[in-house]
């Protein structure tokens, strides 16, 4: 997480002896080049984080088809909203962002529309990350669907802080990543040839598709979907507990 | 950069970002052919391929009605040109036609392709002189008409009538 306190600035300028002190008040004279870093901060935070969060929201419904390799973009799923939208809470309660730091009464309302934008992309792409990790339709789906619902529903009792939670984050997604991209995309049969071919070749394969109604996808689907977590979990460290003023 | 036009770049790449998005999820293109086609219609800049249009109409004129359709239909990925959707209805009917009895699934399929005309231009009216059927309307009562069993059907005058 980015420390943006403007207490860290002043020590930092404290130790650099560019402190007066006036009647017991403390003046801190910020150097000039301190403009250029709330800059470089700004533009992290209000043109990577919003270009990063949409490329996951654009990738995380993309599969590719397995036949063919055409474009499949899946909706998510409204389970998919009520996740993220109690993620979002958990992302508030460990402090990992401050509502307060983002949208204020004080700020002037083209900033506040620049932070609800910047928050309104991490919701999307939290929203389409799960649409990625859960498995499109049965009994998976509601396996995986309730795992993750049990593990925020705990998480959301706990004390974080923010450090701690994406590490759990980092641990819950890539879990999830694992059963549906390696476990599961291994034991889906390949649609290739007729249903008794592949019911002589492989019967563990087909009974286990059919069982768990897996959903066919090209290999290329699991790149696309890795790129989409890991874009997501930069974008989660690279986020700022609120920007710079 | 001044921070007011960081925040309102911000804006824009987050808007720009969701329509873009929205406009994939919605149209659901399943090719980056698709994504630039589908892209020309919803900007409001899409136009049939008038090469292949040509080719297809000469395949009509040579009464290849397979091939024409072919054409037509690459000339015409996105379905919203009336006039070669209203030729491969007409090439559905041609190729269906039968002076006996009729291809019924030829005529479903020109059925299909009527209703589209007519979703797009319900007054389309062709200027192709050497066409007997000159509406939408017109071509999808033909083929109404020819997917129908009716007493009429087994008149033997029948024989004597002539593909438009």
């Amino acid at each position: 997480m980015q420390e943006t306190d403007k207490e860290i600035e002043a020590v930092e300028v404290i130790d650099k002896g560019e402190l007066d002190t006036v009647e017991e008040k403390t003046i801190v004279r910020f150097p000039t080049r301190k403009q250029s870093q709330t800059s470089s901060g700004s533009y992290a935070t209000y043109i990577l984080l919003p270009a990063v969060f949409l490329t996951v929201t654009l990738l995380g419904g993309l599969r590719l088809g397995a036949v063919d390799n055409a474009f499949l973009f899946l909706k998510p799923a409204l389970i998919c909203l009520v996740f993220a939208a109690l993620t979002f809470v958990l992302f508030v309660r460990s402090r990992m962002i401050t509502i307060e730091g983002w949208i204020s009464e004080d700020r002037p309302m083209l900033e506040n529309a620049g932070n609800i934008a910047v928050l309104l992309t991490l919701f999307t792409a939290t929203v389409q990350l799960y649409n990625s990790l859960l498995p499109e339709q049965g009994l998976t789906f509601w396996v995986i669907g309730f795992c993750f619902f049990w593990t925020i529903w705990n998480n959301l009792f706990a004390d974080f802080d923010p450090k701690r939670l994406l590490r759990s984050m980092i641990a819950l997604f890539g879990l999830a990543f694992v059963v549906k991209y390696l476990v599961l995309a291994n034991i889906t049969a390949a649609p290739t040839g007729s249903w008794w071919q592949r019911l002589f070749e492989n019967p563990g394969k087909e009974a286990f598709t059919w069982l768990l109604e897996l959903p066919q996808y090209s290999a290329g689907t699991g790149y696309i979907q890795f790129f989409a977590l890991s874009f997501y979990l930069i974008g989660l460290y690279l986020l700022p507990r609120q920007p710079r003023q | 950069m001044k921070e007011k036009y960081i925040h309102i770049s911000s804006l824009l790449i987050t808007i720009v970002g969701f329509v873009f998005i929205g406009f994939l999820y919605v149209s659901e293109p399943r090719t980056l052919a698709e994504v630039a086609t589908k892209s020309q219609v919803a900007i409001g800049t899409y136009e049939i391929n008038k090469e292949e249009f040509g080719r297809g109409l000469a395949a009509f004129r040579a009464e290849d009605y397979g091939g024409a359709r072919l054409a037509f239909e690459r000339a015409d990925p996105e379905k919203r040109d009336p006039a070669t959707q209203f030729y491969i209805a007409y090439s559905f009917y041609r190729q269906g036609w039968g002076r006996v009895s009729n291809d019924d699934a030829l005529f479903q399929s020109g059925l299909a392709a009527s209703d589209r005309v007519l979703a797009i231009d319900p007054n389309f009216r062709t200027s192709d002189g050497s066409l007997g059927i000159k509406t939408a309307t017109e071509l999808k009562t033909e083929f109404e008409d020819g997917l129908k069993i009716t007493p009429s059907d087994f008149n033997p005058f029948k024989l004597t009538r002539e593909r438009k």
